[in-house]
């Protein structure tokens, strides 16, 4: 699995250095991921890989954070949201009883926010 | 920096701001505009010692990985040759070579049909599935114990495209790895053979969550084994609400022509 968070970092950082150089950064403060509670990645594998591929960068200590976005499914006989985060993986809506297959949020693996100085 | 003069950008038609204080920049775009960092140049000159306090950017892109990359790539070659491909996956043994085998006698003559089959170590699918009238190409993985996107980027080079409308990619064996490589398919078909238990979709939901189609497969054995149907479906339903359901058998030829009706208006919307 470290496999996968290897190879989202690296895209990760290609990115983070895309961007400090557009912005004549001297240095990569802050790096925020956006990742979903059902995305199946692993935080910890991802703060490890981060560590690891930023090494002798621009991005080389700055503070890696992770922003956890629950999952929120939509109901479509009720035409409302509500929250997927518990039972795994199954989505029953808790004013109709259905099952429910429209994950709004809750699989991102995304760059959220860069801070640079 | 002399935040006075710094005057807020208020066009609604740009898809950044720079706080005028802070001097953070919002972007909703995926790539950073040209005119915000002429923005950040500007303030960069204005300010006496050549820096600016520290500058944030929302950016919310999505991380992709190699195979996201090449995943998408292939996607766009097939939508770009009028092909549907669909991505077959299920545990060992469900049933994927002889649906495929029915379904090239069936189905093919009419409709164009080219197969790329995975498998660990052997060509015996390949072989299974050689037909005069449609393409086939076995991709030998190995100690892979998945197909990925570079493998079918390689094999679809090898065989001729020219008029296919559906191809169809047999996965290896295998629940699990499969459920995170995107090879590209418009189509992601997983198997369930009646010869597994009815519980599969609650023990492996990753895949059973990602399909588009279930197959509810080997249904003539169905009684014999006391494998309940409608338990199954009902499984299948909670994991995948928005999966199509179809039961067939590839040995009776029950429910085939579900499956065949399901190609067609694949093929007929490209
Ligand atoms: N009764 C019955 N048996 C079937 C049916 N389809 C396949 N089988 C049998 O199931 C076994 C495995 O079938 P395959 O088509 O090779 O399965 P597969 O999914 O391609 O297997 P792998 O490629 O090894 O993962 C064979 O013995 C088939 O004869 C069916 O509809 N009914
Ligand atoms: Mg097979
Ligand atoms: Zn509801």
């Amino acid at each position: 699995m470290i496999m996968h968070e290897l190879g989202m970092m690296e895209s990760a950082l290609a990115l983070v250095q895309r961007y400090a150089t557009e912005q004549h950064a001297r240095r990569v403060e802050r790096v925020v991921l956006r990742i979903g509670t059902l995305s199946g990645v692993d935080p910890e594998s991802l703060r490890f890989a981060f560590d690891v591929v930023s090494r002798g960068t621009t991005a080389e200590g700055a503070s890696f954070e992770i922003e956890s976005i629950p999952a929120v499914v939509f109901c479509r006989s009720c035409q409302k949201e509500f929250k997927g985060d518990n039972g795994g993986f199954i989505f029953q809506c808790p004013t109709c009883g259905d099952f429910c297959g429209d994950l709004r949020t809750g699989k991102e693996i995304e760059l959220g926010r860069l801070e640079f100085s | 920096m002399n935040t006075e003069t710094a005057t807020p950008k208020e066009q609604s038609d740009e898809t950044y701001s720079i706080h005028p204080l802070s001097g953070a920049a919002t972007v909703a775009a995926r790539t950073l505009s040209a005119p915000l960092s002429a923005e950040i140049n500007a303030a960069l000159d204005a300010s006496p010692k050549g820096e600016v306090a520290v500058r944030s950017l929302d950016l919310r892109i999505p991380l992709l990985e190699k195979n996201d990359i090449l995943a998408e790539r292939n996607r766009g070659y097939f939508l770009g040759r009028g092909l549907a491909a669909l991505n077959l996956v299920s545990s060992p043994g469900a049933g994927k070579t002889t649906l495929l085998e029915r379904t090239l006698d069936e189905f093919a003559p009419q409709t164009k049909c080219a197969v790329l089959v995975g498998d660990l170590e052997t060509d015996n699918d390949g072989n299974r599935l050689r037909r005069p009238h449609a393409p086939v190409a076995q991709i030998t993985t190995g100690t892979v114990c998945h197909l990925d996107a570079s493998m079918i980027a390689r094999a679809a080079q090898s065989i001729d495209l020219a008029g296919v409308k559906i191809l169809f990619i047999e996965n290896v064996g295998n629940l699990v790895c499969p459920a995170s490589f995107d090879l590209g398919e418009q189509v992601r078909v997983v198997l369930l053979s009646t010869t597994e238990g009815e519980d599969k979709p609650l023990k492996y939901p990753p895949i059973f969550k990602s399909a588009n189609l279930v197959l509810l497969t080997k249904v003539d054995v169905a009684d014999a084994l006391g494998f309940k149907r409608e338990v199954a479906v009902e499984n299948i339903k909670r994991i995948a609400p928005q999966a199509r359901i179809i039961q067939l058998s590839a040995r009776s030829g029950e429910g085939m022509a579900d499956w065949y009706a399901f190609l067609r208006t694949l093929a007929g919307a490209r």
